[in-house]
């Protein structure tokens, strides 16, 4: 069964964050402070992460980069405020999503985790070359001269995508609702720092990408690509 | 003149200069004249006196040497005339002539006739009136005449005369007559010398008078315009202080003016800053059990079909009122941000004819359900700009949502106009409009066109005032116009580049459709 791990210090949210996802059919573990989490995460090795921002101990914040710095496991921020500094430094630090409290529906909370927890991309088969990278769908693996490229699974989801469909320019929306599985959301910064993430590991230059190529005032789209 | 008139009203340096210059002539003018009279009067006094003095010893040997006659015979006597006449005068009619004539006495009835002129000056030289005088009197009197030449006429001169008694011709009256044209020379050269003075004089005062004024407002301008850059905010600008003058005294105050000024200003960005960290953290603490509040209402609300109705629809309540509540807080929040001045814009390039067409979409349902439809119209498929993607969409939903709640089942237009520089969207409707007190206050927050009037939608009361605050933190501007019965119409107008100002209004406020 899959295993989620909440880290939130308020206790009725977290223990109401349990009923409903135990309704959805899924395993919840409680964390209350933040300095308890990366014990917590070594020892129970949860398939997802709702990390609130403002914890006891260690900062949210903090504590998403020090399981990023271990893991690629999806990590989820749940944060109270909405301020674009905390979403931006969630997200920097390695979130690969965040969710504004109060959350519109429980259902949609529930369905960003499952859409987090889902195995994208299974139609795809094979190996997508893309400059001088490999890409094993089936495996989610990432080779350049055959040593492995650590990406979490967002970020393979996310080269993916752009990947699959060569030449295509995927503008930011498109991005959302294909990786994020957001209906429409207007939210750019969700896909730009996630770009910039990925730009960092992938690219040799990430100054000058060349495998994931901006077009200004549209979106995105894949770089050379040989074969698939 | 008008130019002239213009800087002295501008320029206290003109100011200062014009009117130094003109007080400077006012006392050059009347000390130079007084000067002037002043030394002519020494001068003519000096020259009086010392021909009266030189007079009456020539009046006095002449008499002395008549008087040692009186048994000479006439030949011997008008000798003695003569050399008098010779020795006493110049020999010509020079510069500083000095003439002797000698006139016979009117009542003298001697039969000889001794009158005599030097240099042929002519008797008219002496006046009637000093005649008269030296006729009355034993002491020499004299008088300012003319001099009179038969070449040559009306030659300054002063003259002096004394009776004199001639042996055997009896009484006869000596003049000395003294030229003047000298004096005269000099006094010319003297009022000459003064005027050239003054001229100088004025010219260097003024001169003076601008070196001053320049160093006095050098640092006055310096200080104007540092004033004027804390004026414009830059608030740690300082005035130099180098010296101990009054000017130091002006820096001095100015610099302790600035330092409260900035003080102030900090304070107030302090407050500012604690304002927004309360918001912030009532946000956090507000929300969190909100959070929870609404999960546990959805979860009770899923459920609710097993309930009995009445429990059934007190979950449905809860459900909407948490709804309600939280979009409160929401704009509470934003509200308390745009007065924090905390607001800031996160820009992207994005379509406004797509944005508009998918918030009417979104509201579609609201609007059926409300028995109106919406209709997007825009000349143009797609009209780019950049600006905050979030708060436009905002705004568009608020004035969709206002104009569905007032639109009394009649259709609304969404008009996009875009030009160069601007884009425009305007919203109208067709319901109950608004009066003119309601248009003054539709902006308001929390504010009700009719009190009694439920609201049927739910909204906050906030959003209009959200809005228009949306459209210029974006330096656009959000306009109303409504007459009652006659429906109401918005006009939203941004600039399609961040940080410019809109350079026009493409939808005209009074709808064009609407026939007074």
């Amino acid at each position: 069964m899959t295993l989620v791990m909440v880290v939130d210090d308020d206790q009725d949210l977290a223990e109401m964050l349990g009923i409903v996802l135990n309704d959805a059919g899924i395993d919840v573990d409680l964390v209350s402070r933040g300095d308890e989490a990366l014990d917590a995460f070594r020892e129970k090795a949860p398939d997802l992460i709702l990390l609130d921002v403002m914890l006891p101990g260690i900062d949210g914040v903090e504590v998403c980069r020090l399981i990023r710095a271990q893991s690629m496991v999806p990590i989820i921020m749940l944060t109270a405020k909405g301020e674009t500094e905390d979403v931006v430094r969630g997200l920097e630090a390695g979130a690969d999503d965040y969710i504004v409290k109060p959350f519109r529906h429980a259902s949609e909370l529930v369905a960003r985790v499952r859409t987090r927890l889902r195995r994208t991309n299974t139609d795809v088969s094979g190996i997508i070359t893309i400059g001088d990278l490999k890409i094993d769908v089936q495996a989610h693996q990432l080779l350049r001269a055959g040593k492995q490229i650590q990406l979490t699974r967002l970020e393979f989801d996310l080269l993916v995508a752009l990947a699959r469909e060569p030449g295509r320019v995927f503008t930011r929306d498109a991005l959302l609702s294909e990786v994020w599985g957001y209906a429409h959301s207007t939210d750019t910064r969700l896909v730009n720092v996630h770009i910039q993430r990925l730009r960092s590991k992938i690219e040799r230059d990430p100054e000058n990408p060349e495998i994931v190529i901006t077009i200004r005032g549209v979106g995105y789209k894949a770089g050379v690509l040989v074969g698939s | 003149m008008n130019r002239i008139l213009w800087k002295i009203r501008n320029s206290l340096a003109f100011k200062v200069i014009v009117s130094t210059a003109t007080i400077s002539l006012v006392v050059v003018w009347v000390t130079g004249s007084a000067l002037n009279s002043r030394l002519a009067d020494g001068i003519k006094q000096v020259n009086q006196n010392s021909a009266v003095i030189e007079a009456r010893s020539t009046i006095f040997t002449a008499e002395y040497q008549l008087l040692f006659a009186q048994n000479e015979n006439d030949q011997q006597i008008q000798k003695i005339i003569d050399d008098v006449v010779s020795s006493a005068t110049t020999f010509t009619s020079s510069e500083n002539a000095r003439e002797v004539v000698f006139l016979s006495t009117p009542g003298n009835t001697s039969d000889k006739n001794y009158e005599t002129a030097s240099n042929a000056l002519l008797p008219s030289t002496i006046p009637q009136s000093l005649r008269k005088n030296v006729q009355a009197s034993v002491t020499p009197v004299s008088q300012y005449t003319q001099m009179k030449y038969a070449e040559v006429q009306n030659i300054p001169g002063f003259a002096v005369g004394q009776k004199i008694t001639i042996p055997n011709a009896g009484e006869y009256e000596m003049y000395l007559v003294f030229s003047l044209v000298n004096e005269k020379e000099t006094l010319d050269l003297i009022s000459r010398s003064l005027l050239i003075a003054s001229i100088l004089l004025l010219f260097f005062i003024t001169l003076i008078t601008w070196l001053v004024v320049r160093q006095v407002l050098k640092p006055v301008r310096n200080a104007a315009q540092i004033a004027t850059e804390f004026t414009a905010g830059d608030f740690r600008k300082r005035m130099e202080v180098t010296s101990q003058d009054e000017i130091s005294i002006l820096g001095h105050a100015f610099n302790e003016m600035a330092e409260s000024i900035e003080k102030q200003i900090a304070r107030l960005e302090n407050l500012s800053r604690v304002q927004q960290r309360f918001v912030s953290d009532v946000s956090h603490e507000l929300r969190t059990p909100l959070t929870t509040l609404r999960m546990a209402s959805e979860v009770i609300n899923s459920s609710k079909t097993s309930f009995d109705t009445t429990i059934a629809r007190s979950a449905e309540l809860l459900v909407a009122q948490l709804d309600r509540f939280e979009k409160l807080l929401e704009d509470l929040l934003e509200i308390s941000r745009f007065d924090a001045e905390v607001a800031q814009l996160e820009t992207s390039d994005f379509d406004i004819v797509a944005l508009a067409k998918r918030c009417v979409d979104d509201l579609a349902l609201v609007a059926k359900q409300r028995k109106t439809t919406i209709y997007v119209n825009s000349k143009e498929p797609a009209i780019f700009l950049r600006a905050d993607i979030r708060r436009v969409e905002r705004i568009l939903r608020n004035l969709l949502s206002n104009a569905i709640d007032h639109a009394e089942e009649n259709q609304i237009n969404v008009n996009i106009e875009v030009s160069l520089d601007d884009v425009a969207v305007s919203v109208r409707d067709f319901g109950i409009g608004l009066d003119e007190n309601s248009l003054l206050r539709v902006f308001d927050r929390f504010w009700r066109a009719d009190p009694s009037r439920a609201r049927t939608r739910g909204g906050t009361g906030l959003g209009l005032s959200i809005a228009l605050e949306d459209a210029r933190l974006h330096n656009g501007e959000l306009e109303a116009w409504g007459r009652p019965g006659r429906g109401a119409h918005f006009v939203l107008t941004l600039p399609r580049k961040e940080n410019t100002s809109i350079h026009s209004r493409l939808i005209s406020l009074k709808p064009e459709d609407f026939v007074p």
